[in-house]
């Protein structure tokens, strides 16, 4: 696979809802058609829940 | 309970695991889609994720003692050897092999998608750690 590295931006970003999932059980939204990240939030709509990943007991 | 082979299992099937599914499914483009094999006494769910830029292909095999023992999450696509990967490119996400007591799998709660969702959380993570070394997520979190 040819890796596609994110940028400084993006990397920021997706560290932030990581880490916002993982501290403050943010949930990070993944698009409802090709699953890429799109954002986190507090609030998860009826809607939203099957692309809401919320904390994930892992054990990463 | 057999998943497949047991009443129990496939009431656990036919009302819990296939409808999420299908919820999972609407609206994606065809090549994000759950596909659902049968391969001997597991299910296993073929699909696609794209947390970034880079799209993988992943397996999560429901065994015939799903949902008592955890999902088992692979990635196909080859990745670099990294944190948290296991032999075979097992995805470490609820301490696979270890006793019930310990496993953060909890049967009652989870579903497969949110298997799939651990997955794409695992691969996030992993694309952070190919661009600066770390893995940007606590251990045993």
């Amino acid at each position: 696979m040819d890796f596609r590295p994110l940028n400084d931006t993006e990397r920021r970003q997706l560290i932030a809802a990581l880490r916002g999932n993982a501290d403050s059980n943010q949930a990070i939204l993944m698009d409802r058609r090709n699953t890429s990240f799109i954002g986190s939030t507090d609030e998860v709509t009826e809607d939203e829940v099957i692309n809401a990943i919320k904390s994930v007991p892992c054990h990463y | 309970m057999g998943l497949l082979d047991s009443e129990a299992g496939r009431r656990r099937l036919l009302t819990v695991e296939l409808p999420v599914i299908e919820q999972y499914n609407k609206d994606r483009d065809p090549e994000y889609r759950i596909v659902v094999q049968k391969v001997g006494t597991s299910l296993v769910l073929k699909y696609r994720l794209k947390p970034a830029h880079n799209v993988y292909q992943v397996e999560t095999r429901l065994l015939s003692s799903y949902p008592t023992v955890p999902p088992e999450t692979r990635v196909i696509t080859a990745l670099l050897h990294c944190p948290h990967l296991l032999e075979g490119q097992m995805l470490c996400l609820w301490r696979q092999g270890s006793s019930r007591i310990t496993s953060r799998w909890d049967p009652s709660r989870f579903t497969c998608i949110f298997a799939v969702q651990a997955a794409w959380r695992w691969l996030a993570c992993y694309e952070v750690w190919h661009s600066t070394g770390e893995w940007p997520l606590p251990e045993a979190k």
